[in-house]
């Protein structure tokens, strides 16, 4: 594809994939993946597979970061040399990954309940082993399964999605491809109990009710999204009482 | 009834308060993964993380000695102390020792009190949640291990266990496979099988 060229991106009321505008990706998630964290899940969003584990609470050091009240989240998000074809996956922090890492840092400090260990420190870890566009949507998600799989107390298992605009047709959780091309793209954050937003970014332009409109989008996909992360957290525990069933 | 809940699900449809979950005006939400008792109205931590409490026995491994002050390592956001002037054995760096917990200090470290020194066995480490599974009601579970395998066995609330003597083997993975099933009913049928078959061969 010659870089100047746009692609025809939704082709008869579908889009490259095969799917509808308003159609999720394949998600699956696992969680314990991880021996020696507190917590971990593994997600497979599409073709995004990423890693997320947790460790702590504990002491926060450096001292001078500590906060005598509540824990302080340290998140790193990264993306491994080999997970996608173009310059941003480098290894090493960069300018994206840092305004992620920090974005994700925001959307857990609204959930985890951190007063309940004050001078303490979690360390979050996300990686990136293969993209395909929106990988700091499912990061998030998987972040928050493993988050919550830890046991560390927190108010909701938040999740996150991108919904985009291609013409004027705005299409939900955008590949690679979708993601170059599109006209806007912004990726939500949402705490599913209390309907709270947690991230909003946007690329390119979009007009007041589109914005409506794509928020409508993603509070449906994210029913969806709540399911999967809720049913693989219970996965390993109903597996084990399955065993002992009369 | 009880079913597994997961953070953010509703468990009861009134504000009502429960240890692990937090109510808003609709109802009342968990905040950890755990199992839900409906007639009992109480929530299981399924995982979880240890919260020094006084009268606690933790064990950890002595990391430091600073004349009249150990630092302990005891598997926590907090780090232990206990005075040497208080020591009844010759403890130092490197050293196992098991302790009661005295209070949480203001700086974020917790007091121990009375440390002996563990001589011997090993360590394994299992999650926090699952220690009062381990020791059974009226120290039940632990007390069956123990007399099936003939293992001393010291249990600390922070997630690590002492283990010595005896079958030890067995008897780590009886603690292991308590871990593993805690949330199951039955358990305490399936590890007095696996003890005492044992004692058989």
């Amino acid at each position: 594809m010659s870089g100047s060229e746009k692609p025809e991106l939704i082709i008869n009321g579908k889009r490259l994939d095969g799917r509808m505008p308003n159609q999720l990706r394949d998600i699956k998630i696992e969680t314990g993946v991880i021996k020696n964290a507190v917590g971990s899940a593994y997600i497979e969003w599409g073709r995004n597979k990423i890693v997320a584990g947790v460790y702590g609470p504990k002491e926060a050091l450096p001292k001078h970061v500590q906060d005598p009240e509540k824990a302080i989240i340290k998140c790193r998000y990264a993306m491994s040399p080999f997970s996608g074809v173009e310059d941003h996956s480098r290894s090493g922090p960069n300018r994206r990954s840092t305004e992620i890492s920090k974005v994700t840092r925001e959307v857990f400090e609204n959930v985890v309940l951190l007063e309940q260990f004050p001078g303490g420190e979690i360390d979050l870890y996300i990686d990136v082993l293969q993209s395909d566009g929106g990988t700091r949507a499912a990061g998030i998600t998987a972040a928050a399964v493993a988050l919550a799989s830890s046991g560390i107390p927190m108010s909701d298992i938040p999740f996150a999605v991108s919904v985009g605009k291609v013409g004027n047709q705005l299409i939900m959780d955008m590949d690679k491809i979708e993601d170059n091309y599109s006209d806007a793209d912004m990726p939500v954050a949402i705490s599913p109990r209390t309907g709270e937003i947690l991230l909003l970014q946007m690329d390119g332009n979009l007009t007041k009710s589109e914005v409506s409109a794509g928020l409508s989008m993603i509070k449906e996909a994210g029913e969806t999204i709540s399911k999967i992360q809720r049913e693989a957290l219970k996965a390993p525990y109903e597996k084990i009482l399955e065993r002992y069933k009369e | 009834m009880q079913k597994i809940v997961v953070p953010g699900e509703k468990v009861v449809n009134t504000p009502v308060r429960i240890e692990n979950t937090i109510s808003d005006k609709n109802g009342t939400y968990a905040c950890v993964i755990g199992f839900f008792d409906d007639a009992r109205k109480i929530l299981i931590p399924l995982e979880g993380v240890w919260q020094p409490r006084s009268g606690d026995t933790v064990i950890g491994i002595v990391e430091e000695d600073k004349g009249t002050m150990l630092i302990i390592n005891i598997n926590a956001p907090y780090k232990g102390l206990a005075l040497t002037k208080f020591l009844e054995a010759d403890i130092t760096t490197g050293d196992t020792i098991a302790a009661t917990v005295k209070d949480l200090e203001k700086g974020g470290s917790v007091m121990l009190l009375k440390p002996t020194k563990l001589q011997g066995g090993k360590l394994i480490s299992v999650s926090p949640s699952k220690i009062p599974r381990i020791i059974g009601s009226g120290n039940s579970m632990v007390k069956q291990i123990s007399d099936g395998t003939g293992t001393k066995i010291i249990i600390g609330l922070n997630g690590i266990i002492w283990l010595s003597g005896g079958k030890m083997d067995i008897a780590t993975s009886a603690i292991l496979k308590i871990q593993e099933e805690a949330h199951t009913s039955g358990l305490t049928d399936r590890i007095k099988k696996m003890v005492s078959n044992t004692k058989v061969q």
